[in-house]
């Protein structure tokens, strides 16, 4: 396709390019064999392509708002302990990617008892230890039976990363989770707060207004779920969690 | 001995596409809508958001696998452990 510059500029005698002989080509055109997807910053001329246009030789890609990290924990299979189980799979920030990546791993329904993932943003470690989680909590709901529906952690994971879940200057959302028990699944979505007011202020203004954001939160993940409205979505602080010894602090809030 | 896989067209396609604008708009073909411009009004947002419907037109679009060892990673990290 590449066309031979034959009537290229010409050096003049002292070896530089007059600028405006320099054919300017028209827009979408390309002629170089690598069709514009060699990571050059061309990007003004280049005629957008998309997955949807050409899924083999697109140029373009959708960025999320934030870069993502999946994580999966392993059932045990003897006595190992929580860190050697759970397991960093793949970060990525782009749709394009997160399907790649979907498209190819063992569906929540396919995975062995005992077994979670969890998708959060990259930097948070899915435990409750982790810095950006430990003054948290979660909004948390447990379904019947140990197959996981597919579709329903499909939904919980796109409101993730299309970032559905939360308003923008919320800054709440950490990541989301299925585990995969015994007689249960449950699916759920931590935040970075468990709705106490910012640092050094006390006043009960802020207390509401951190809780209605989260419960704001836990409806949006409510109606990710396509839940009926008679039942409800729990949040428990991760702290109380912890104090209780078990993941069945009683609710804070429920909507 | 097996030969080394070469990245498919698709695989270095995702490697090298770069990414759309937040003030670009693409023109999908026929019959893709774009993301739900309501979503993406407010002139201060940090990035885009995508609604369900939006994301779900690339499920059976893009399935190309994240790398060409992506199944050995995948059995490495998800696969039942080396004493079971």
């Amino acid at each position: 396709m590449a066309e031979v510059a034959s009537n290229g500029p010409v050096p003049d005698s002292n070896g530089q390019i007059d600028l405006s002989t320099i054919p300017v080509s028209p827009e979408g055109a390309m002629t170089d064999a690598t069709n514009g997807a060699n990571g050059t910053k061309s990007a003004d001329n280049d005629k957008i392509v998309t997955v949807f246009d050409d899924p083999s030789n697109f140029n373009v890609k959708h960025q999320l708002q934030h870069t993502w990290t999946l994580w999966f924990t392993k059932p045990p299979s003897g006595k190992q302990d929580w860190n050697e189980l759970l397991k960093e799979v793949i970060s990525f920030n782009s749709v394009e990617e997160f399907w790649g990546i979907y498209n190819n791993i063992t569906p929540a329904s396919e995975l062995a008892q005992k077994s979670d993932y969890h998708l959060f943003k990259s930097g948070v470690r899915p435990e409750w230890e982790d810095p950006q989680n430990k003054h948290g909590g979660r909004w948390s709901y447990t379904f019947k039976g140990s197959k996981a529906n597919d579709e329903t952690w499909l939904n919980i994971m796109l409101a993730a990363i299309g970032e559905m879940l939360e308003d923008d200057n919320d800054n709440e959302v950490m990541g989301v989770v299925v585990n995969i028990r015994k007689a249960f699944w449950r699916v759920g979505l931590w935040t970075r707060t468990a709705g106490q007011p910012p640092k050094g202020r006390k006043d009960d203004a802020d207390r509401e207004d951190g809780r209605k954001r989260l419960e704001r939160i836990g409806k949006r993940f409510k109606d990710t779920l396509n839940l009926p409205a008679s039942e409800g979505v729990e949040f428990s602080g991760h702290a109380d969690s912890a104090h209780s010894g078990s993941s069945r602090a009683k609710a804070k809030f429920t909507v | 001995p097996v030969e080394r896989a070469e990245p498919t067209p698709g695989m270095q396609s995702l490697k090298s596409a770069r990414f759309l604008e937040l003030k670009e708009e693409a023109k999908y073909p026929d019959g893709f809508k774009s993301p739900n411009p309501a979503l993406n009004q407010a002139a201060q947002r940090k990035g885009r958001a995508y609604d369900k419907d939006f994301l779900l037109q690339f499920q059976s679009v893009f399935k190309e696998k994240p790398s060409v060892d992506w199944d050995q990673k995948v059995k490495e990290t998800l696969g039942p452990g080396d004493d079971s």
